[in-house]
């Protein structure tokens, strides 16, 4: 038997395993939070801050993401303050304007309310959400992908940029990225990118299971307009 | 070193060798006028010298007892020379408690150390203290961590100490990486004992049986110091299996870093100690729990170390006093930019701005007013000219938009244009940001694409209100200290300097003159006496015009380089 602790997220109490993240309990509660980077029951880095949430330490705020923030016994967690919103809807705006190829970046982008962005569009592939390199490591042991570099010159690569022997030809890194989803009309041209938030998939396969929303089972969190069926 | 073999030649050479004791030392501060060398007992203070002063030091000052006029500091205020390094502006205002100690110790020398009354803190507490003591002695003395968050030592210690799970560490960083500070390197250079003792100290009262000092590989001197300190410890027995028969057991290691600023970040610092990328982790579990290979690890900047002894042979309550409730005892800053005196300055941290950047620091360089001065490197602040009588505590500053952070100090003049200065900053924290995490990388990103903007003159109005709004998330939202610090120049120069934002934007204007994109030059046939100088300088040909006659700049070719400025003997190349 796991042992349980119960602690308040935007009110409501919720009863979680000891050792869940808040961001998996509040999920698992319908209470839907934001993310990118996180893949459940893969290690959490906490590096695309979509999931920040406010927590009560000690009687003083404190902002954090929720996938790296354990549930404890009492705690008290707010995800959708104003505050919140309007932080999520700046990261999420900065993660569009990066890479705005991308349906489920686009897709998150217009659920945290982002309607217009106000920075010039940059064409990157990659967001360095490190779900690949994790999928790669974690799942099938590999370790053929990593990050190299620092700060903008961080990047997704091979050993020595060459396909190792080790490599199990899996393509689960494409699977998970959220790249490779690309927006409802095709790519985008240069200086025509727009935003049409009409998509209501999540970051995965949804071509695979049309009908659900992967994580997301209410979508209330973020008013999903979606229904469930 | 020149100036050092020449005195060793010079004493062999009049037979002294045994008579005078020749003691070479870490820095002692005062940049601006190094090399030094202080005449004992007398207190003579020679400063830069060169290796052909050092026969007539020797035969005059030495032998005869004349003072030599020539070598001697001159107060640039009253014009007078000061004999006594006691007497000169730059270290009465001072509080030398750390660094004082550096002139009378040898770094390499634990004789040195121990001939001051090293080690002898260390020995109190293992004879007379229990841990849980040394932990409420540092408590009350308030002691503050150096390293920039200005955390409680103590309350650091005791959570490391009552968690569970062994071995646990003790580790120095060693790490610092802002440009303009020197502090950690100059106290690990030149009195690298101070700093293990701090830290033999901190073992025995949270339970510790490995330290480390991380280093970065820029500082090679420090990097040998600390070496060489350790050994020495450890053959004085005061490393390794029961430290003075006292039943404590510690060792430390040198860990070498690979020169990243981000590295200074304590999860980081501690990912780099295990062969990892120095990339920073959440710290919703802080390091004194899980640090270094997830068991209990205690970090500490050098100043805080090196300050442990010192408590603990003065007494928390002589400690306390020094500074404010809050703030209490002393801090380095490395004073530099565009102030007479440059150097290391350690002062109570209740004293002003004010008195740090005029007494001290003597004012600004070439005749300029101090427009502001940026405290605590890059993820510090911009503090103006009109907030100088604010005090260098930690709330103050922090209050200001500033912090003490590792303790740097860049003075800026009238000179300076306050945009560029935050451009610099963005782009050095670009470099230095570690790329993990969104609202940091691109943050910065975004914020440094505006700021250049600006600069180019292809600023608009609503990117200063986009600029303090994304500051703000990138504050709040980053993963760590590095990124939630990164704004803070962009926002304070935006908060105190305004103006100077909005006459790039409106009038296409760098009031300091700094922007290239900018700046006009041109030359005023007033005063242009057509000898060509200019015109013969300029690499681009971009001036014409016939001997004798005023001559023209043509701007479409202009590149800004400033050199026919520099060029011109008649002030005749204007910059506006």
């Amino acid at each position: 038997m796991p042992e349980y602790v119960t602690l308040t997220i935007d009110g409501a109490r919720i009863r979680a395993p000891r050792g869940m993240s808040v961001l998996d309990a509040a999920l698992d509660h319908g209470i839907c939070i934001p993310h990118l980077c996180h893949m459940r029951s893969f290690l959490d880095i906490g590096v695309c801050r979509l999931c920040l949430v406010e927590v009560e330490d000690d009687g003083r705020e404190k902002i954090t993401a929720s996938c790296t923030l354990e549930a404890e016994e009492g705690m008290v967690i707010r995800a959708h303050t104003e505050k919140i919103l309007k932080l999520r809807r700046n990261v999420a705006e900065l993660l569009v304007a990066e890479a705005p190829n991308s349906r489920a970046i686009q897709d998150l982008a217009a659920r945290c309310g982002v309607t217009e962005v106000r920075y010039p569009f940059h064409h990157a592939s990659c967001v360095l959400c490190g779900r690949c390199v994790r999928v790669c490591s974690e799942v099938w042991q590999s370790r053929s992908l990593g990050m190299i570099g620092r700060g903008k010159e961080t990047h997704v690569a091979l050993p020595f940029n060459e396909r190792p022997e080790y490599c199990k030809r899996c393509w689960a890194c494409r699977e998970v990225c959220p790249m490779t989803i690309a927006p409802c009309d095709g790519p985008m041209k240069e200086g025509e990118e727009y935003l049409c938030g009409k998509c209501a998939s999540q970051l995965t396969m949804v071509e695979y299971s049309p009908d659900s929303c992967v994580w997301c089972r209410l979508g209330e969190g973020f008013q999903c307009t979606r229904q469930h069926s | 070193m020149d100036v050092v073999n020449a005195f060793r030649r010079e004493l062999d050479r009049k037979g002294l060798s045994r008579k005078v004791a020749l003691r070479v030392t870490g820095c002692h501060g005062f940049c601006e006028q190094e090399p030094l060398a202080i005449v004992e007992p007398e207190n003579i203070f020679y400063c830069r010298i060169r290796s052909d002063d050092v026969p007539k030091i020797v035969s005059d000052t030495l032998i005869k007892g004349k003072i030599l006029d020539e070598l001697l500091y001159t107060d640039p205020i009253s014009g007078e020379n000061v004999i006594r390094e006691d007497d000169i502006p730059f270290y009465r205002k001072q509080d030398r408690v750390l660094l004082g100690q550096s002139k009378l110790v040898d770094p390499c020398k634990i004789e040195d150390y121990i001939a001051i009354g090293g080690y002898t803190a260390l020995a109190k507490v293992l004879n007379s203290m229990k841990p849980e003591e040394v932990i409420a002695e540092v408590k009350a003395s308030g002691l503050r961590g150096r390293g920039g968050g200005g955390f409680p030592t103590a309350r650091k210690w005791e959570t490391c100490r009552k968690v569970p799970g062994t071995p646990k560490f003790v580790i120095c960083n060693a790490d610092e990486g802002d440009p303009g500070a020197f502090m950690n390197r100059s106290v690990l250079e030149g009195n690298p004992h101070s700093v293990l003792e701090g830290m033999i100290i901190g073992a025995y009262a949270i339970g510790a049986e490995h330290g480390f000092i991380y280093v970065r590989t820029e500082y090679p001197l420090a990097l040998e110091h600390s070496r060489i300190a350790i050994e020495q410890a450890r053959e004085c027995g005061l490393l390794g299996e029961n430290i003075l028969s006292s039943g404590l057991s510690f060792d430390v290691r040198v860990a070498r870093g690979a020169g990243a600023f981000v590295s200074g970040e304590s999860t980081a610092l501690m990912a780099a100690l295990e062969g990892k990328l120095g990339e920073p982790r959440p710290k919703d579990v802080h390091t004194v729990e899980k640090g270094y290979r997830n068991l209990p690890s205690n970090l500490n900047n050098v100043e805080t170390w090196a300050d442990v002894p010192i408590i603990i042979n003065n007494g928390s309550a002589w400690f306390a006093a020094k500074g404010t409730a809050k703030s209490p005892g002393t801090k380095i800053f490395a004073l530099t930019g565009k102030v007479k005196n440059t150097g290391l300055v350690e002062v109570t941290l209740d004293t002003t701005l004010k008195t740090i950047l005029y007494d001290i620091g003597g004012g600004a360089a070439d005749g300029k007013e101090i427009k502001a001065v940026q405290v605590g490197g890059p993820s510090g602040g911009c503090i103006p000219a009109k907030l100088f009588d604010l005090p260098v505590d930690f709330e103050a500053l922090t209050e200001a938009g500033a912090m003490i952070g590792s303790g740097g100090m860049v003075v800026m003049d009238e000179g300076t244009c306050m945009v560029d200065v935050a451009r610099y900053f963005l782009e050095f924290l670009q470099d230095e940001s570690c790329g993990k995490c969104a609202p940091c990388r691109l943050g910065i990103d975004r914020i440094l694409e505006i700021v250049t903007d600006i600069t180019m003159g292809r600023g608009t109005g609503k990117q200063l209100a986009l600029m303090e709004e994304l500051g703000e998330t990138i504050a709040l939202a980053s993963l760590c200290a590095l990124g939630k610090t990164s704004p803070n120049p962009v926002l304070t120069t935006l908060r105190y300097f305004r103006p100077e934002y909005e006459a790039h934007i409106r009038e296409h204007r760098c009031p300091a003159g700094v922007c290239r994109a900018l700046v006009h030059y041109a030359i005023d046939p007033e005063n242009c006496t057509g000898c060509g100088a200019c015109l013969k300088a300029c690499p681009q040909d971009a001036i014409t015009g016939e001997k004798k006659e005023p001559h023209v700049i043509n701007e479409e070719i202009c590149t800004r380089c400033g050199i026919c400025k520099e060029e011109c003997k008649f002030d005749a190349v204007t910059v506006r």
